[in-house]
């Protein structure tokens, strides 16, 4: 068991490392960056952008620097300048980027001209990085700083402004699916071809083939828009909270901020994600219970004479739900990620809705910081899921 | 097994060590590292010819040019993008040169060349240019049999996409195949990567108009971007007509604005003739509201829609809500210049001067603006020798030295051989209103404006553009008034030298924080000390800024007492508005008029605003290839 969690422990962080410089290496290659954009402000006598100027601002966003070193400063926050040992400094000279890169028009093997970068004008050494500002490296929870978000302010700001929200839409949203779609799934299995099982599948199937985004606008026009035109009882479209106090009908004054007000804005989109969590789960259920019904223990349960009930939810539904482990333990990085979609019609203030705004807007750190913590969060619920076999099925022995 | 393994991490060992040594390690020095720049002279790869110097075999021809002018149906392009705005308002955004007619540089439709929508005379101008349409054939070939194709790239949004395929239909219609490419806006407005790499043949994209119409680095013949110049200058048309380039940098250099509106006039002429860009039209403003809002009025030219934010009010109201759908990164715009962020400084430290109707005002919070004919600014001859900070003929700043070329004080280019030259010095006196006061209740003072010139000044300070530090030669900043007295390099005779130059920080404050931690300054980026009608309360971060009245604003209490920016997305902010959620959404987070908010002001729900704004799409040509 031991040498089991040791070896998981090592390939977690090979994938993490791995899955690390896949992803800053996309992202540094896409294009974009904090420069995008720039050359297309109209240049007047007040504003010129100057070869200094991108220079500037390349080594400010530290994109001066070669990718392994820039890479290897955002993971673990070195290199910061040479090495010193015993008083003296060793790799001074060392070439670590090109501060002015030298573009040059190329005939390429093609027989077309193309521009290539053919030199440098301004090399960095590994001395010029002495004294630059550095992240302590993701690796050790520092996640630098946001290029455009949060202009030169802790990524980790962003975040946990973020997070809380995110828990409590998923969070809500989840529990509610599970608590819910579990019996949906094991009555729907228990009586099969029933009126009830026929219903309940249509609807799990519309439930999961309508597009969240399609599903939520209509949920915001029948319970919101349209009652609250109308004078009958209404839920707010969205927001976290209401900015000022408002009435809505049979419910009264709500007080901007209160708990009531904060209960309302749940409504819709824990509604959207939970109808939509449901239909999924509660088929999954379906089909893991009819499977294990099907197993020779269960006709012998029955054959003892035990109570359906017992059968059910003892025999069958143990067995029925370890497959089930491996959508609950997936929803760890769920939390964090969030929902883009629903945050967005709804303008909930959450993770999904700052990746996209990271990605829209070229902020890098923050979206590889999104990444990252994504990528921890899986192998985390990885080894969880592989744990939760063992203690659910005695069968099953970690080696 | 465990001593083959502990050889081996003894080896790395001595490997590394020997690494060191033969890295030749050198002593620490005492004093902190200086970082160094070394200039390396690099090999650079022989090329046959300079880059962008054949002109384009097809696009070089004037009369092709003129046809795809003449095919182009402006009225249809907008109705597409446009559909509900009625076809008067249509009219008013089309555009025929780079200056919408509204401005005061505008030359008037009589002296340029206006290609109304005629097919028929494309088509003629095609067969003229020996681009002739075999029977049968849907597109135009030449005498070798090649094809009338073209290239056209633009951005993937859904604006561009849905009059790009019109404009397509309508190129078809005369036998010009269109081939479009829908790039991401992040290569096509790259740094290094699309229009600044001059990567397109029809390219289209939009400018911001402003109050002055700028225009010389667009298209004056030392601004086209080359790989041997770095790629400087924004004329990536490759456009170089020597009458609209003269008049181009006159209109850019003189004061007198009768000659300024001369000026534009031949470039817009000669713009119009040689047709090195399409211009299409300019977009709409659409600004959505409380029905029963007042005081909110939007106005051309004037960019930041809030100037009056104090006089905004609902009935019943003590807090009025703006939508937003971007959160401003940050509220230091010397170095976060994003639309949304200046909406929001506004609020708490309003702009020096106002643009309303294209027209340059001061704001509540200064004196009149200095100009010329008012006194407040002053052009003088000054004599200038060897060793002095000069602006060149070019614009650039730059030591007096033999060879160096300036415009003297009788307006002559002379080539500087020694001995003194006289030239124009502009030295012009910026004063705040009176009663201007922080919310603390400190009044401003000169040394606020002191601390604006420093940060700004400060390369530590991550502010993007130091040109205009660079073109000042002293600032003197007042004893008997809030305020200063700028005084520019010799040879600087910057049409805008009445705007205000430096912005205003509390000094009493901030005078302490280094520059270099201005931008990481909660103080500075996320609840500046406020001298406008109001003051940032609190900042929760992805939702909203709240905001409450500063009693001490120089205009008097504001119509409503609280404020709030609300951070709602794309797809929730109609809903918002319409639920009562928000109570502005402006054009910044609408994606223009749609039915339902159509429908909304029709039941009495709302009232919208569509206006003709500064940004202006257009097809730019290029001229030349690689």
């Amino acid at each position: 068991m031991t040498v089991f969690y040791i070896r998981r422990l090592f390939q977690m962080a090979l994938v993490l490392l791995i899955s690390a410089i896949a992803t800053y290496t996309l992202l540094n290659f896409a294009p974009g960056g904090p420069l995008a954009g720039l050359r297309q402000i109209q240049q007047t006598g007040r504003f010129q952008i100057t070869e200094d100027d991108i220079a500037r601002i390349r080594a400010y966003f530290e994109l001066d620097l070669y990718l392994p070193y820039r890479f290897m400063r955002w993971f673990v926050g070195w290199p910061t300048g040479p090495v010193e040992i015993g008083g003296r400094e060793y790799f001074s000279d060392v070439v670590v980027g090109c501060r002015k890169p030298v573009e040059t028009e190329v005939l390429n093997d093609d027989g077309e001209y193309e521009i290539q970068v053919t030199g440098c004008n301004e090399l960095v050494y590994m001395k010029d990085l002495t004294g630059r500002r550095v992240s302590r490296g993701i690796i050790r929870g520092d996640f630098g700083l946001s290029w455009r978000l949060l202009r030169d302010r802790p990524v980790s700001e962003l975040i946990i402004s973020r997070l809380p929200k995110t828990i409590q839409l998923i969070g809500l949203s989840t529990l509610l699916s599970l608590f819910i779609g579990i019996p949906l799934g094991i009555y729907s299995a228990v009586k099969q071809y029933s009126r009830f099982d026929y219903i309940f599948t249509s609807l799990a199937f519309m439930g999961s083939a309508m597009p969240t985004f399609f599903f939520g606008i209509v949920m915001i026009l029948l319970f919101s828009l349209i009652p609250k035109e109308a004078g009958w009882l209404y839920v707010p479209a969205g927001l976290s909270e209401s900015v000022r106090g408002y009435t809505i009908p049979l419910l009264g004054e709500v007080a901007a901020g209160s708990v009531k007000d904060r209960i309302l804005h749940l409504i819709l989109p824990v509604a959207v994600l939970t109808i939509v969590n449901i239909s999924y789960y509660s088929r999954f259920v379906r089909g893991s219970m009819l499977e294990v019904m099907r197993q020779d223990y269960i006709r012998t349960a029955r054959a003892k004479g035990l109570l359906e009930r017992v059968v059910i939810m003892k025999h069958a539904l143990r067995n029925a739900l370890i497959p089930f482990i491996t959508i609950v333990v997936f929803t760890l990085p769920g939390l964090f990620s969030g929902a883009i979609i629903t945050e967005s019609i709804f303008a909930w203030p959450g993770m999904g809705r700052l990746y996209l705004l990271a990605l829209g807007d070229y902020d890098y750190p923050v979206a590889m910081a999104i990444f990252f913590i994504i990528a921890v969060l899986t192998v985390i619920a990885t080894l969880l899921r592989d744990v939760l076999y063992t203690i659910v099925d005695p069968r099953i022995r970690l080696s | 097994m465990l001593r083959k393994r502990l050889l081996a991490l003894l080896g790395l060992l001595v490997i590394a060590s020997m690494t060191l040594v033969a890295c030749g390690g050198t002593d620490v020095p005492a004093a902190p590292s200086v970082e160094t720049v070394e200039v390396i002279v690099t090999e650079v790869v022989e090329v046959e010819r300079e880059a962008f110097t054949t002109p384009h075999p097809i696009l070089s021809d004037l009369k092709v040019r003129q046809a795809l002018a003449y095919c182009t149906n402006k009225s249809d392009l907008l109705k597409s993008v446009y559909p509900l705005i009625s076809d008067e308002a249509r009219a008013g955004l089309v555009m025929d040169t780079f200056i919408p007619k509204s401005h005061w540089a505008y030359a008037g439709d009589e002296n340029v060349t206006i290609y109304s929508y005629d097919p028929d005379k494309g088509r003629a101008l095609l067969d003229e240019a020996g681009w002739t349409l075999a029977e049968g054939a849907d597109f135009r070939t030449n005498a070798d049999g090649d094809e009338l194709s073209l290239k056209f790239t633009t951005t993937s949004a859904t604006f561009r996409q849905t009059w790009a395929a019109i404009w397509e239909q309508q190129m078809a219609e005369c036998g010009i195949r269109i081939v479009r490419l829908h790039a991401p806006a992040s290569w096509w407005f790259g740094d290094t990567t699309g229009i600044a790499r001059r990567d397109y043949e029809l390219g289209a994209f939009a400018w911001v108009g402003q109050a002055d119409p700028g225009g010389q680095t667009l298209y004056a013949c030392d601004q086209i971007p080359f790989p041997t110049n770095g790629w400087e200058g924004q004329n990536a048309m490759g456009w170089c007509n020597e009458a609209a380039s003269t008049n181009i940098k006159l209109a850019n250099n003189t004061l007198v604005q009768d000659e300024r509106i001369a000026a534009y006039t031949v470039v817009q002429q000669e713009f119009t003739k040689d047709v090195p860009s399409i211009p299409l039209f300019n977009r709409t403003e659409t600004f959505a509201t409380a029905a029963d809002l007042t005081g909110f009025a939007p106005t051309p030219g004037q960019e930041y829609y809030n100037y009056n934010v104090q006089e905004w009010a609902r009935p019943g109201q003590d807090t009025i809500i703006l939508g937003f759908t971007q959160e401003p990164a940050s509220l230091f715009t010397l170095v976060e210049d994003a639309f949304v962020a200046n909406i929001a400084y506004q609020i708490v430290r309003p702009a020096q001067e106002w643009h309303l109707n294209y027209e340059f005002t001061n704001s509540p919070i200064t004196k009149e603006l200095p100009t010329l004919e008012n006194g407040g600014t002053t052009n003088n001859d000054v004599e200038v020798s060897e060793g002095t900070k000069v602006v060149d003929v070019n614009g650039d700043v730059v030591e007096l030295a033999p060879g160096v070329t300036v415009k003297n004080a009788a307006g002559e280019e002379v080539e500087f051989t020694g001995g003194t030259v006289t030239m124009k010095q502009l030295v012009s006196r910026f004063e705040i209103a009176d009663g201007v006061t922080w919310e603390d209740g400190t009044p401003v003072s000169s040394a606020d404006l002191e601390l604006g010139y420093k940060i700004a000044c400060d390369p530590e300070s991550g502010a993007t553009s130091f040109i205009t530090c660079d073109k000042t030669a002293n600032v003197e900043f007042l004893t008997d008034a809030v305020g200063y007295i700028q005084t520019w390099v010799p040879g600087v005779q910057d049409p805008l030298y009445f705007v205000p130059v430096w912005p205003i920080y509390p000094n009493h404050q901030l005078g302490d924080v280094p520059a270099a931690e201005w931008a990481t300054n909660p103080l500075v980026a996320e609840t500046p000390l406020s001298y406008g009608p109001y003051k940032l309360v609190e900042w929760v971060k992805g939702e909203k800024m709240v905001f409450a009245a500063n009693e001490h604003w120089v205009g008097g209490a504001p119509a409503t007492p609280n404020f709030v920016i609300q951070f709602v997305t794309p797809e929730s902010a109609e809903s918002l508005l319409l639920g009562g959620e928000v109570d502005i959404l402006a054009s910044e987070s609408l994606a223009g008029l749609t039915q339902a908010l159509v429908d909304a002001e029709a039941a009495g729900a709302i009232k919208t605003y569509t206006e003709a704004g500064g940004t202006w799409e257009h097809i730019d040509i290029q001229l030349f290839i690689r």
